[in-house]
């Protein structure tokens, strides 16, 4: 956790556009002085860091400098200036089966394709069998690839890439292609890279993938840095200024739009944000302000032991007084699947009136998830649970590290007890034979 | 300097990587396969015996144990180092534009899939070399001078690559370079003594001491000589010469990395 496995420091990246490629030695001669090229700033002073062990996401618009960054980490441009640190051994995944000679057969194209990501010879003679058996093309691994079909082809390339042990890897949206059973085969390699300990930078535009595996999120905006920090806050703030963005565009051509328009900025000023992202909805008379998790000693962690005892408190502020709230839980897996939605109205707790800023408890002795990533999401309701006051979708991450007691399948260790085995009695077994 | 050395030290699977699939894709597809590799050195052979030999009746120095000279051998030796030169020198010349798409898709040192086609090439060359070298202990004309041999290719694959090297990446910028290049090389050729002897060349023309000029400042023409020397004739050559063209490769070769090193890490850019 000490150093960073990638540090960027006032990076800017410029290009340069022709205008009309000036490709031939006469214009060479004929325009020497005349720069027939326009500069294009792809990154400017981009300055992040990406922690040992974490996913980090990159968002933004097309053209905002998210690929360039990438091939900058991954060693395929050079920076204009700053610099680029990376503590590790970096792989890119910036396209599945690039590299593929066409008329050579799979199996000499993964001798080929792996040497070209840095494999060495033995490393990928030893792993070949893997590869093959991953990609499911046994069949026709000694066919040559021009007559694979596209699908064919990304999964050789992706079988491949599986095999490489990347200490630190970038992948630019590849896991959106492919079939579904492909992309549940990229997302159960990604999470287990993430619990092996390995660094992953990506992009994508898929919001709410980016929000469920990424620990960190920078925001690009034309080239700048517009926001890095915890990957919920950061998707939540893209997203308002995506949808504003809209209204402006829809509400341009009537005053009433841009009424709305103004509205909507107002409340999202006052931090109650009436449908401004897609994480959070909500009246806002209460608002959850924070969400924090506890150690059984009191003090905010982000990763807990399994078994250990942990807190979730949930930070709230109420702009009049609330009667009777109900406030609720949901622990979902890093996979999305809805693990458990604890609230103070199916535990029958009394909430009383709430007033200006506070906080509310809740207790686990011993938590029972499995290691892995989870996320929390909080909420605050009325009595009757259908008016929702605040509702932060994913407000948190949390890591579960492997603690005594450990389970290794599943989602949560059960608190159930195994009785001793029982041998059939003689009597009963006689009456068994005579039922049969 | 030293750190792209390292680099190329480190991916040195990925030369011999680039160099198998010259190798294994050149001939794919084709029913003759590999044999291609031989008919196309024969089948030139063949005609230009028939057009400078039969015709022309150009007549080739003697073969180094005495024997009459036998003007296909007089003329695959030349052909052999002259093939290798143009090989390495057009296939570098095309080899970074035709990485291109995968330059912009994942890093390697772009150093690797020259230096690659270049491998690919002295392959090929060493095959052609064996068959003339059976040809040659047949007849009799072997000598302790087939010890230069594999010292001269060394150096004329360090020739080829340092100009290889400059044009890779010229070409990406400029793409004419790739037609001057064929001009310049159609114009090296017959420059060159592969199908004709040295003494043929008139000592003077147009005033100048022509023969001097093409054989001294034409380094292939040097190439050619030694080898023809150490193979053919069954000479050593001079230490001079030895020097000379020893100096020769290693400067082109630091030069030909200069140039690349200063350039070739924008490549990417500009594919």
């Amino acid at each position: 956790m000490s150093t960073p496995a990638i540090t960027v420091d006032g990076l800017s990246k410029r290009f340069r556009l022709y205008t009309d490629r000036r490709s031939s030695l006469k214009e060479r001669f004929v325009r020497r002085q005349s720069s027939s090229y326009d500069e294009f700033w792809a990154l400017r002073d981009v300055s992040l860091t990406v922690e040992q062990g974490s996913t980090f996401g990159l968002i933004g618009h097309n053209g905002s400098g998210k690929s360039t960054l990438l091939k900058l980490m991954a060693g395929i441009h050079r920076p204009t200036s700053g610099a680029i640190t990376a503590a590790g051994r970096i792989s890119a995944l910036l396209e599945l089966g690039a590299g593929f000679h066409p008329e050579l057969s799979g199996r000499d194209n993964i001798l080929l394709n792996g040497s070209i990501l840095g494999m060495s010879r033995r490393q990928i003679v030893e792993s070949m069998d893997a590869i093959v058996e991953f990609s499911g093309l046994e069949q026709f691994i000694d066919t040559p690839v021009k007559v694979y079909s596209s699908g064919m082809y990304v999964r050789l390339g992706f079988s491949i890439a599986v095999n490489l042990d990347p200490q630190i890897l970038i992948i630019d949206e590849i896991v959106a292609v492919g079939d579904e059973e492909f992309q549940r085969r990229c997302f159960d390699h990604l999470y287990t890279l993430r619990r092996r300990g390995v660094t992953i930078v990506f992009v994508s535009h898929s919001l709410p993938l980016v929000q469920t595996l990424c620990d960190e999120v920078a925001w690009l905006d034309h080239g700048r840095l517009r926001a890095v920090g915890p990957a919920v806050e950061v998707v939540d703030d893209y997203l308002r200024e995506v949808n504003s963005a809209e209204r402006d565009r829809l509400g341009a051509d009537s005053s009433a739009g841009q009424a709305d328009a103004e509205e909507g900025e107002g409340d999202a000023d006052a931090g109650t944000g009436s449908a401004a992202g897609s994480g959070r909805r909500g009246s806002g008379e209460v608002v959850v302000t924070r969400v924090e998790l506890l150690d059984g000693r009191g003090t905010p962690v982000l990763a807990l032991d399994h078994g250990a005892a942990m807190t979730v408190r949930v930070h709230y502020r109420a702009h009049r007084p609330v009667e009777a709230p109900v406030f609720g839980l949901a622990f979902l897996h890093e996979t999305g699947l809805a693990l458990a939605g604890p609230n103070t109205r199916l535990s029958g707790t009394a909430t009383g009136t709430v007033a200006g800023e506070g906080h509310v408890d809740y207790r686990l002795p011993s938590l029972p998830f499995v290691p892995g990533s989870y996320m929390l999401t909080a909420a605050i309701t009325d009595a009757s649970t259908t008016h929702v006051y605040d509702h932060r979708d994913r407000v948190l991450a949390f890591h579960v590290q492997p603690g005594p007691g450990f389970q290794p399948t599943g989602y949560v260790a059960l608190d159930g007890q195994w009785g001793r085995p029982q041998p059939v009695t003689r009597r009963s077994s006689a009456a068994d034979d005579l039922a049969s | 300097m030293a750190s792209p050395l390292v680099e190329v030290w480190a991916f040195r699977p990925l030369v011999w990587n680039f160099a198998q699939r010259e190798l294994k894709g050149k001939y794919k597809g084709s029913v003759l396969g590999w044999a291609w590799s031989l008919i196309n050195p024969v089948a030139t052979l063949i005609t230009y015996t028939l057009v400078f030999s039969t015709i022309f009746r150009a007549v080739p120095p003697p073969l180094g144990n005495g024997e009459q000279g036998n003007y296909t051998l007089f003329l695959f030796t030349g052909l052999i180092v002259w093939n290798f030169f143009s090989n390495t020198v057009n296939g570098s010349m095309t080899s970074l534009v035709a990485v291109g798409p995968l330059l912009r898709k994942i890093y390697f040192p772009p150093f690797a899939p020259v230096a690659g086609g270049a491998m690919a090439n002295g392959v090929q060359t060493l095959i052609e070399i064996a068959i003339l070298v059976v040809v040659m202990v047949v007849l009799g004309n072997v000598s302790a001078t087939l010890v230069l041999v594999p010292f001269l290719c060394l150096l004329l694959a360090l020739f080829a690559l340092g100009i290889g090297l400059v044009l890779a990446v010229w070409n990406v910028y400029y793409r004419d370079i790739a037609y001057l290049v064929g001009l310049a090389l159609q114009i090296l050729f017959y420059a060159t003594p592969i199908i004709y002897p040295p003494s043929l060349v008139p000592e003077q023309a147009f005033g100048l001491p022509l023969r001097a000029l093409l054989l001294q400042l034409n380094p292939v023409a040097q190439f050619v000589e030694a080898f023809r020397d150490v193979v053919y004739e069954l000479q050593w050559p001079s230490l001079l010469q030895l020097a000379t063209l020893t100096v020769l490769s290693l400067a082109t070769l630091s030069f030909g990395w200069w140039v690349f090193h200063r350039r070739a890490r924008d490549v990417s850019e500009e594919l």
